[in-house]
């Protein structure tokens, strides 16, 4: 926009930014519908004026000059009004004539979007395309072998479980003390991981949950959803759809007293509770919810004010040592059932997840334990948090199955993987390789909005606005005028439809493997990987 | 019968007690065959494949009793020719890859029976094992395939099977619960099932049950009997044959398939998910809200973003840099529409003197802040406007006086200022004014080359006419003052800047100010010297030496501590007079023969004129009005810290003539404001953000503008709706309009059903009226 004039530190071209907006006068209707529908404003009307020169042949007239107007799209430079890429431009262009393009280069934007001193935040996800997960194949294909299974034919038992399960010692004393028996849930093993109500819309909170009791009462599918830190709609707690549902608390404890007040009238148990202790997109920081967002139903959910800030500290205010920490808060939830529901804490992928493994690996009451690695999703975090804290998934739930191994406990605490899971549609894939390396189930959340809503979203620095409540699909915004966008049913539908489609491209996988009655949770000996790096770091064959 | 056993030839598949292996006992019945026998007795010990490939014998009828234990694959790749009779029990697979034999297995079967059977009949006297009747074909070539059973199947029974009828007759079953087995139909594409008897359930994705009809019962009751004579069994004809004790199991097709009917979402929504949550679903309790599915592009309330017509809701730049608020673009305006009267008349609203600051005198400020200058177009000409306006006419009628009486002290561009606006609201002001005419410093100091004299006399005169009391050669003294502020109810002191600061040199005494000199200038009286130094090169300096240069002086210097601060036509005009500009330069002294500067140089002078700052007179002032550095010290309505006396121009501070000029029109608001008991506001609105002018509607390539008709065409009308029609025109929804408002004008309003909030109008507005506003919230 800077045809003239000075230049300041932040003036920036169409060149500098990460997206450029290409345009065809030709094709364009001047409709106004990309302008409407941009949800940051990067585009608007302009009015050109374009100069022709008109020499005489043989020059023996005076040339002519000449002046027309018209116009077009235009992309705006100002730093705030940067495209995102979203790509909404293109999708309701009727004549295909506007569509965002990523810079060949590193853009400059990066540098200028620190205004007033407040460093870069975004929502969605580390903008790193790769990852060890789809690198790994499955070498073991057994055709004479093995059983040959038929992933179409055979009949496969996929789910998991979740909870504590004894040793076939304890278990014998149990029985003969009749002692307390951990509770124990037979699930299916991909999660729809923990985002809240409030970090996304009515409409699509309601549409992951209704295809969820879709799946379990129409397809006998146990499938179970965590609901993120934002407490959990009043009516859910009171219907049976509850025992589909895993808790969170975290650090915020909101909706809590809510979820208390509805105990005496529950019809049935929570999935289990999970103690939210970090996040793979943001280890160690914590979240807020702008006072803005906290508009009637969010505070009617969370049981606060509308209005006011709502922040979730990096840390639970009342811990003071792991022991203790994990101690105390696995006792008072599994209390508030009567110790008949699983509670596990997710931790994000760390350095010093075996400390807190081996930790609860002495914690009879440790459900669980789940781990959301670096790759994992947010809301909104610091720039700095996404793209360089964190821990791969990979190789945390290696160690961590590897150390149980040791213990001889692999099969008594599960452990659970998140981060990235499917982050190139690969979802099924990436699942069973990290239910092969150890994990018993794993949890989604970016897949789930991609597949579920049509998120568009990407690793290639695409939209990730859900941090300003404009989501272009209705996702992540509390604004009607953007979630009504989204049909709760349309939803439902797609959560069906890539549920039942994950679960053929497991059995694809499993069949081969020769297994066909229990996942293969830790079988490593049918994964392999051409780096040898990675072979040797996790553990499995190196193929080349 | 006998007479054909005699004829059969008889073939060992075991001797000396020991079993031949299958492919001794293959060769042995295909050199038979080959041998023109048609009838082979085999006595087997588990050999394979008994009785399949038996292609030599051509057309002819191949019979092939098998006594003893058959081994896997009975009969496999069968041809039509064959009939095989198996009189015990048999292995897997018989039939397996029956193409065409008729294959009899007296008693049980075990696993795999009849798989990738394309044509020929297998019957079975007994049960079999799983996975029965799987990947059987229908080569539309052949007759289908046909499997008879008589008991049960095993599990996985009919597995892909894609073609051909099986028949489960349920007598003696294994399982007398259920006589299909586990799982049966699994990926079934195609063929039947007749059965009898209790099942636990087949693949209902796959298969589905149908009517038996009545050409269907005719073909079973038939074949039935037919099946039984070849078991041996004819004597269960009569249990088996029972019509109503049977079903028929058939391979939906692709298309039922493709749209088996699971229940819908929307189904699913209403059944179950709000039946058991309740109205309204998940949250339906806590919000009423419509959730409702909306389009991406929406209208009415649903938009995001609304257009506003914010037609004169922001200033123009021109305006809002002119410190008197001359809405100059509202003069163009006018003129464009050929009200040209209008338009040079309603400078008078602002200034006594249009023709002679704006048109002469004034750097003019609304020109420097043009927005067609800051895109590379010259600004609009206001001088040439400034110029016409010297036949402005005040209002005909001035308001009846009934506010406050108010004593303005100085006659000078701000006092007029103040009283000028005063009268015009209906107070009264009185003018006092030493000198013995009106005008102060454009009158006394400002060099007549800068302005003719009849201009600013003629504006004088104006003034006048609309002033009556005015006071002049008046030497006001300190109870003057005290007389005044009893006498009126507030007391203006607009005395301007006489004194001219001094110089802390030796030989300060040899100085002359710049102002005292352009006074007598002014009046014949002023003489210079060969060779003339100003020291201070302001605009006042400047002038100084174009007077001087016009008074014979023909070597000037001006010089200054730092870069000069003067500008404009002082600055050129002193440059054309031929003045050098010298610095940075320090005096030392003033001596007899010129300027000695701290670095020893003498700059020869005859005449040394100072003009580094003026300041006002104070002596006479009371002591509640205080003083900040030199100067009257004022609030920002221009009060002094005496409440009834206000201080303007250059009693304040150094400023532009138009500053003063404003400085008077504030206070007479502010008084006004007073008198009437509210808080005086300013008339000022927010300046409108220039980005939002559409400047490239003109032509760059015009480099001046010939008369105020060709100025008022290029005014972009920065702020105020030109009526140009182009939101109308680019609106892709046809959802602007104009509406007339007859007296009061006209204006653009938008059908909200239309709009789709695309900010189109907003972006081809040449003038920045369109503002595109967050829509109201929804109700939550």
């Amino acid at each position: 926009m800077l045809s003239n004039g000075s230049i300041a530190p932040s003036s920036l071209g169409p060149k500098d930014l990460p997206w450029q907006i290409r345009w065809s006068q030709q094709k364009c209707t001047l409709c106004g519908r990309c302008t409407a529908v941009c949800p940051v404003h990067a585009i608007d009307l302009g009015v050109f004026r374009q100069r022709s020169v008109k020499p005489h042949l043989g020059l023996q007239q005076p040339p002519g000059t000449d002046y027309r107007i018209y116009y077009g799209i235009r992309q705006k430079t100002d730093p705030a009004y940067a495209c995102i890429g979203c790509g909404m431009c293109s999708q309701v262009c009727p004549n295909e004539a506007i569509m965002p393009y990523h810079n060949d280069e590193p853009d400059k934007l990066r540098f200028h979007m620190d205004r007033g001193g407040q460093p870069m935040r975004r929502g969605g996800r580390r903008n790193d395309p790769g990852g060890v997960l789809d690198q790994i194949k499955f070498t073991r294909i057994s055709m004479l072998t093995d059983p040959a299974l038929d992933a179409g034919r055979h009949e496969f038992e996929l789910s998991t479980l979740l909870g504590r399960i004894l040793s076939p010692e304890e278990q014998l004393t149990t029985y003969r003390e009749q002692g307390w028996e951990p509770p124990v849930r037979e699930i299916y093993p991909l999660i729809i991981g923990s985002m809240s109500f409030g970090a996304l819309s009515p409409n699509m909170w309601e549409g992951l949950m209704m295809g969820v009791a879709y799946l379990n009462e129409e397809m006998g599918m146990p499938v179970r959803m965590a609901t993120g830190e934002g407490g959990c709609p009043p009516r859910l707690l009171r219907s049976r759809f509850l025992k589909y549902v895993i808790l969170q608390i975290a650090s915020g404890y909101f909706g809590w007293d809510q979820i208390i007040h509805a105990l005496p009238e529950m019809k049935e148990d929570p999935c289990a509770v999970e103690i939210k202790y970090g996040q793979g997109a943001k280890p160690g920081d914590g979240g807020l919810l702008m006072w803005y967002k906290v508009n009637k139903l969010i505070s009617a959910i969370r049981g606060v004010p509308m209005g006011v800030n709502l922040p979730s500290p990096p840390t639970h205010q009342t811990k003071y040592s792991i022991e203790e920490a994990v101690a105390k808060m696995i006792q008072s939830m599994s209390m508030a059932w009567g110790f008949r529901v699983p509670v596990y804490p997710k931790i994000s992928g760390t350095s010093t997840a075996l400390a807190v493994l081996n930790n609860l690996s002495r914690n009879p009451y440790a459900g669980a334990m789940a781990i959301d690695g670096e790759d994992g999703g947010t809301g909104a975090a610091y720039n700095v948090s996404m793209d360089h804290m964190g821990h791969s998934i990979a190789s945390n739930i290696r160690d961590c199955y590897l150390n149980l191994v040791k213990l001889g406990q692999q099969n008594e605490i599960p452990l659970f993987a998140g981060g990235g899971v499917g982050k190139r549609g690969n979802l099924a894939a990436n699942a069973a390789a990290l239910i092969m390396l150890g994990a018993s189930g794993v949890q989604s959340g970016k897949y789930v909005m991609q597949a579920g809503a049509g998120c568009v979203g990407s690793e290639a620095g695409r939209c990730n606005i859900c941090n300003i409540g404009r989501c272009p699909k209705g996702i992540t915004s509390q604004d009607p005028r953007l979630y009504r966008r989204l049909d709760p049913e349309r939803v439902a539908e797609r959560v069906v439809d890539f549920y039942l489609s994950f679960d053929t491209e497991l059995r694809k996988i499993m069949a081969p493997l020769g297994r066909s009655t229990s996942l293969p949770i830790g079988m490593s000996d049918a994964l392999g990987v051409s780096d040898a790096e990675i072979a040797e770091r996790l553990s499995i064959k190196h193929v080349v | 019968m006998s007479q054909e056993q005699e004829r059969a030839i008889q073939i060992h598949g075991v001797e000396d007690g020991h079993r031949l292996e299958s492919r001794v006992l293959e060769e042995r019945m295909q050199r038979a065959i080959a041998d023109g026998h048609t009838r082979l007795r085999v006595e087997t010990m588990g050999q394979h494949g008994i009785g399949g490939r038996l292609w030599r014998a051509g057309n002819q009828e191949v019979e092939v009793t098998v006594q003893g234990p058959s081994g896997q694959r009975l009969g496999s790749m069968g041809f039509p020719n064959t009939l095989i009779v198996a009189l015990e029990h048999a292995s897997d697979d018989v039939g397996w890859l029956n193409a065409g034999a008729d294959i009899t297995v007296r008693g049980h079967a075990s696993n795999g029976v009849a798989n990738a059977m394309a044509q020929g009949r297998v019957s079975i006297g007994g049960n079999i094992g799983s996975r029965g009747m799987t990947m059987t074909k229908h080569n539309p070539r052949f007759d289908p395939p046909e499997l008879w059973v008589l008991g049960s199947v095993g599990d996985y029974f009919a597995e892909f099977m894609a073609g051909g009828v099986a028949v489960i007759c349920g007598h003696k079953p294994q399982n007398p619960e259920n006589i299909l087995g586990y799982r049966p139909c699994v990926g079934m594409v195609g063929g039947r099932i007749f059965f009898r008897g209790p099942h636990k359930g087949y693949s209902q994705v796959d298969a589905e049950l149908v009517p038996i009809s009545d050409e269907d019962w005719q073909w079973l009751r038939d074949d039935l009997a037919a099946f039984l004579e070849r078991i041996g069994r004819t004597e269960l004809l009569e249990t088996l044959a029972d019509r109503e004790s049977w079903q028929l199991l058939q391979a939906r097709s692709p298309f039922e398939k493709a749209s088996r009917s699971k229940q819908s979402i929307q189904a699913f929504r209403e059944n179950i998910w709000d039946r058991e949550l309740g109205r309204g679903g998940l949250i339906g309790d806590l919000s009423q809200a419509d959730r409702s599915p909306v389009p991406v592009i929406t209208t009415g309330e649903l938009r995001r973003f609304v257009p506003v017509w914010a037609n004169r809701k922001y200033a123009a730049p021109c305006e809002a840099s002119c410190p008197t608020g001359m809405p100059v673009q509202e003069r163009w305006r006018l003129i464009r529409e050929g009200r040209v009267d209008e338009g040079v008349d309603l400078a008078l609203a602002y200034t006594p003197f249009p023709a002679s600051i704006c048109g002469y005198l004034c750097p003019n400020l609304c020109m420097q802040g043009c927005t067609r200058g800051q895109n590379g177009l010259i600004p609009v000409d206001v001088p040439q406007l400034g110029k016409r306006s010297l036949k402005a006419k005040p209002p005909a009628e001035l308001p009846e006086i009934t506010g406050a009486s108010v004593a303005v002290i100085g006659g000078g561009p701000a006092g007029l200022s103040a009283a000028w606006q005063l009268r015009q609201r209906g107070h009264n002001a009185v003018v006092f004014d030493r000198a013995d005419r009106l005008g102060g410093k454009m009158s006394q100091a400002v060099p007549s080359s800068r302005i003719p004299e009849e201009v600013l006399q003629s504006e004088l005169e104006r003034i006048r006419n609309v002033l009556p009391h005015v006071h002049l050669q008046q030497e006001l003294g300190p109870e003057d003052i005290q007389q005044l502020k009893q006498d009126y109810d507030y007391v203006v002191l607009a005395v301007g800047a006489q004194q001219g600061k001094k110089l802390p040199v030796p030989g300060s005494e040899r100085l002359l100010p710049a102002l005292e000199f352009l006074r007598h200038s002014r009046k014949g009286r002023a003489e210079v010297g060969r060779r003339v130094v100003i020291i201070g090169a302001g605009n006042v300096g400047c002038d100084a030496a174009t007077e001087a240069k016009r008074l014979g002086a023909e070597e000037i210097t001006l010089v200054d501590i730092q870069e000069p601060a003067s500008f404009g036509k002082e600055r050129r005009e002193a440059e054309e007079a031929g003045a050098v500009f010298r610095w940075p330069v320090f005096t030392q002294e003033v001596c007899e023969d010129g300027v000695l500067l701290t670095s020893g140089e003498l700059i020869p002078a005859d005449t040394v004129l100072v003009s580094v700052g003026d300041q006002p007179e104070t002596g006479y002032l009371p002591g509640s009005v205080e003083l900040e550095g030199g100067f009257v010290r004022v609030d920002e309505q221009y009060r002094t810290s005496d409440p009834a006396i206000f201080a303007v121009g250059d009693a304040v501070g150094p400023g532009l003539l138009t500053d003063a000029v404003g400085a008077g029109r504030h206070v007479a608001r502010a008084i006004e404001g007073l008198q009437q008991g509210r808080d005086p506001e300013g008339d000022r609105r927010p300046m409108i953000d220039t980005s939002r002018i559409r400047t490239e509607y003109f032509d760059p390539r015009i480099q001046s503008l010939d008369g105020i008709d060709d100025c008022s065409k290029q005014c972009a009308s920065c702020g105020v709706c030109r009526d140009c029609g182009v939101c109308a025109a680019i609106c892709p929804q046809a959802a602007i309009f104009r509406v007339d408002l007859g007296a009061d004008g006209f204006e653009m309003r938008v059908d909200p059903e239309l709009c789709i909030g695309c900010g189109f109008c907003a972006g081809a507005c040449p003038c920045g009226i369109w503002e595109m506003v967050e829509n109201d919230p929804l109700p939550e």
